[in-house]
């Protein structure tokens, strides 16, 4: 791989996410994705929303746009139309994708145009203080759910496909090498394709919910993968994880992925 | 010049913007305005454009913002209920400087309301609805062949001082056809972009008129947007100084030129000792009556806005030296009303004509109100 | 020519906005300066409907009716409703299912939902009907220029129908060629 600095706008850091936050695993991943697939930089858009996860785009060197919350597919949905040669991504949260986003998420996937989407999943809204998401396990303490979520939780991925995304992943941060083959997966995939990364947020979902730090939060995370969470809860030889916060065996890996037709809008069908 | 035939103003705003050079609309249905999409979607792919309808108002601006720093000249239209779901994007175009169109056909509000009657009730609205401090720049035509020339020149406008521009007219202009003959060519101006080669450039550090030159998205100049504030390198700070004189600078670009962006009709005023104030629809209404009463001896004129905001503050004060009275005519409970109280400054007596009822205000109500408030006298 | 105001008013699906279109097509057909403006409920069927139209020889001013010269009223709340609208010196043409019991003498009532009904078997073609009452009635515009609007408006595989429709209601005017 080439030097990750090659996509970083040095100049604007330090940047704003915390100590332990999985976000800057993600980000480098990403950019690792880029590199394996040579993408040329200048033809690279990055639209992000509003969040800690949308913060992203201001650190790394492509076309970036960190726009309005919850909106960030809409933008990148014009920028694809308007210029069909670039290669637009978005990276959002899960409130901004999940709550005041989620509109524009499902139509963008019933569309399926051709761009990528990485939701960076911390189960929390971390930019405005750890108040309850869209993904907050029921059960689990967030600022605005002191006594435990009441409400059920989306699984982001099972929305994706019901809304028609025709590529569908979920990987971890603590699994980088296979996040970033899954991400570049994501961007070759013609039309719309959907990654979750499991993120964490250690500062407000690890301390609300006595799950520990940066490094505690990803084995955590580990141990909730299908894959492996569950041979090794019924092998008892690890602690069982609280039933209560976390919904136990997530699948990762691609969970759809399907070739249809690619909408490029309403235009001239012949080249110009 | 085509052959004269009878278009409908919502068809003269779409061929206006093919005209301006458009190439891209993100809309989503509303009446009275969906005929503007309808055109659109007809006329965009044969002009190389594109045309998506969206999931909702917010996202059709967010879409039209996408477009636009791709390189595209984008626009979008609604009517009050979206304008006001378009507010957050209008306010992030502000601050990022995106040059956009934004096309509200206005109807009886608030909320739902009089869906498919005419209203000036948003004029407010376009100066003041999106959150924070911002400039406006607000064209408002009164004819079919006049939403055809302002919407160019809301592209223009847009593209001059990289703002979204904001095309208001009431439900009666938007569906009234007229008898027009559209030019084939047009004035059109497009923005500056900085030199391919240039290097440390800083996508937020003025340029000519304040103005900073706008690459497009793709063609090498990587960049930096953002709805915080920001600095020239378009990175976001919260240092107070630099975040305050971004917003002057926002302000000041248009203000700055508010002499050349406002602009105000007048008829039969050299002479007049009451003056009507009216825009839109009702400009033409009380263009008539002024005709009318004058027949009747009452020397009556009319200024007439084109450009709401800016607000041409500067020719309702001439004019208020001048008469002994204006009558403000619009179709909403008093909006512009007091901006012409304030430009006028006491010099002459300011009433009002309003009506909020979905039906617009005739020529044969505003003789009467000028003989009600005893002529000129 | 001076300037004319015509209101057509029915009700939803009688195909008065085209009607009034048709009306301003002609009229720049024949020369003159025309505008057309359409007032409609949420319904595009049923509910009611109106179409303005004014022509002028010269610039025109307010491009609504203001003062009525012209209403042709195709449904009893159209005429209930505009009746009063219609200036002194302005005429009324009104559907004889929904003429007034006491008729006055700028009203004259006209078989035209029945003629139209005869013509294409429904009420789409209504309008057209009353575009050829009015015509022949007040003859505002051009009435080659007529017939060329109405079959550059509708579509070709009604346009005979439309035609015929035209011709029918001019002859509820002049009644039927010998």
């Amino acid at each position: 791989m080439a030097d990750v600095k090659t996509y970083l706008r040095e100049w604007a850091m330090p940047h704003v996410l915390c100590p332990g936050c999985a976000h800057g695993i993600v980000m480098r991943g990403f950019l690792a994705a880029i590199d394996q697939l040579q993408l040329d930089q200048d033809k690279v858009a990055v639209v992000a929303g509003i969040g800690c996860s949308s913060r992203i785009v201001g650190y790394i060197d492509f076309c970036t746009l960190h726009g309005t919350h919850g909106r960030a597919p809409a933008f990148a949905s014009g920028l694809k139309l308007a210029r069909p040669d670039l290669h637009v991504m978005v990276i959002t949260g899960d409130g901004d994708g999940l709550a005041i986003g989620g509109n524009h998420l499902i139509h963008a996937a019933r569309r399926n145009i051709d761009i990528t989407v990485m939701l960076l999943n911390n189960s929390i809204y971390g930019m405005t203080g750890g108040q309850a998401a869209p993904t907050t396990p029921e059960g689990a303490v967030a600022s605005t759910t002191p006594a435990g979520n009441t409400e059920p939780n989306f699984d982001a991925c099972k929305l994706m496909i019901g809304a028609g995304a025709s590529f569908v992943a979920r990987v971890l941060a603590a699994n980088p090498i296979e996040m970033s083959k899954v991400i570049a997966d994501g961007v070759r995939h013609p039309g719309f394709s959907f990654i979750e990364i499991i993120s964490d947020c250690p500062e407000y979902y690890g301390r609300y919910n006595k799950v520990g730090g940066g490094a505690d939060m990803l084995t955590w995370m580990a141990r909730r993968d299908a894959g492996v969470a569950v041979p090794l809860s019924e092998k008892k030889f690890v602690e069982h994880v609280p039933s209560s916060a976390v919904p136990l065996g997530m699948t990762t890996g691609v969970l759809e992925r399907d070739i249809r037709p690619v909408f490029t809008g309403v235009r001239r069908q012949e080249p110009l | 010049m085509s052959e004269a035939r009878l278009v409908q103003g919502n068809e003269a705003c779409a061929r206006g913007a093919l005209a301006a050079g458009c190439t891209f609309y993100g809309g989503y249905p509303i009446t009275p305005s969906s005929e503007i999409a309808e055109h659109m979607v007809r006329l965009l792919p044969d002009a190389g454009g594109v045309f998506v309808q969206m999931e909702d108002e917010i996202a059709s601006l967010a879409a039209v913002i996408g477009a636009s720093l791709a390189g595209s000249k984008a626009m979008t239209a609604t009517s009050g209920p979206g304008f006001s779901l378009m507010q957050e994007h209008i306010g992030f175009a502000t601050m990022a400087e995106v040059p956009c169109v934004v096309v509200d056909v206005m109807r009886g509000g608030p909320s739902t309301g009089l869906p498919t009657s005419p209203s000036q009730g948003d004029v407010m609205q376009a100066r003041w609805g999106t959150h924070g401090d911002h400039p406006a720049i607000v064209l408002a035509p009164s004819s079919v062949g006049e939403v055809f020339d302002l919407t160019v020149r809301a592209f223009n406008l847009a593209e001059r001082f990289r703002t979204p521009v904001i095309l208001i007219y009431d439900e009666v202009i938007g569906h009234t056809r007229e008898s027009v003959r559209l030019p084939d060519q047009v004035e059109i101006i497009d923005r500056v972009r900085p030199a391919p080669d240039s290097v440390d450039f800083r996508p937020k550090a003025a340029g000519p008129n304040g103005v900073p030159p706008l690459p497009a998205f793709g063609d090498g100049h990587r960049f930096h947007v953002t709805g915080l504030s920001h600095d020239e390198r378009g990175f976001p700070t919260d240092d107070g100084a630099v975040a305050g004189a971004l917003l002057s600078r926002i302000h000041s670009k248009v203000a700055d030129h508010e002499d050349e962006i406002s602009a105000a009709e007048t008829f039969m005023l050299d002479d007049a000792e009451v003056a009507f104030f009216a825009y839109g629809i009702v400009g033409r209404s009380a263009r008539e009556a002024v005709l009318r009463v004058r027949e009747a001896g009452i020397k009556a004129g009319l200024i007439r806005p084109t450009t709401l905001w800016p607000f041409p503050g500067r020719q309702v004060a001439v004019a208020a030296k001048q008469v002994d009275k204006v009558i403000v005519a619009e179709m909403n409970l008093g909006q512009l009303i007091g901006e012409v109280e304030r430009a006028a400054a006491g010099q002459a007596e300011v009433v009002g004509h309003l009506r909020a009822d979905g039906e617009p205000i005739t020529p044969s109500e505003l003789v009467g109100a000028v003989t009600a408030a005893g002529g000129g006298n | 020519m001076s300037r004319n105001e015509i209101r057509i008013a029915g009700a939803g699906g009688q195909g008065v906005v085209t009607a009034g279109r048709i009306l301003a097509e002609a009229a720049i057909l024949s020369g003159s300066n025309a505008t057309h403006n359409q007032v409609y409920g949420p319904q595009s069927r049923g509910g009611a409907s109106r179409s303005d139209v004014v022509i002028a020889g010269d610039e025109i001013g307010f491009p609504l009716a203001d003062d009525i010269d012209l209403l042709v009223a195709l449904s009893g709340e159209a005429f209930a409703r505009y009746r009063p609208e219609v200036a002194a010196g302005g005429r009324v043409i009104v559907d004889s299912r929904c003429a007034p019991e006491a008729g006055d003498e700028v009203t004259s009532d006209f078989a035209v939902v029945d003629t139209a009904r005869a013509v294409s078997g429904g009420q789409l073609v209504t309008g057209v009907v009353a575009l050829g009452v009015l015509q022949a009635y007040a003859g505002l515009v051009d009435a080659d220029a007529l017939s060329d609007a109405v079959a550059r408006r509708v579509p070709a595989k009604h346009r005979e129908m439309n035609l015929e429709a035209l011709r029918a209601g001019m002859e509820l005017v002049n009644g039927a060629p010998a």
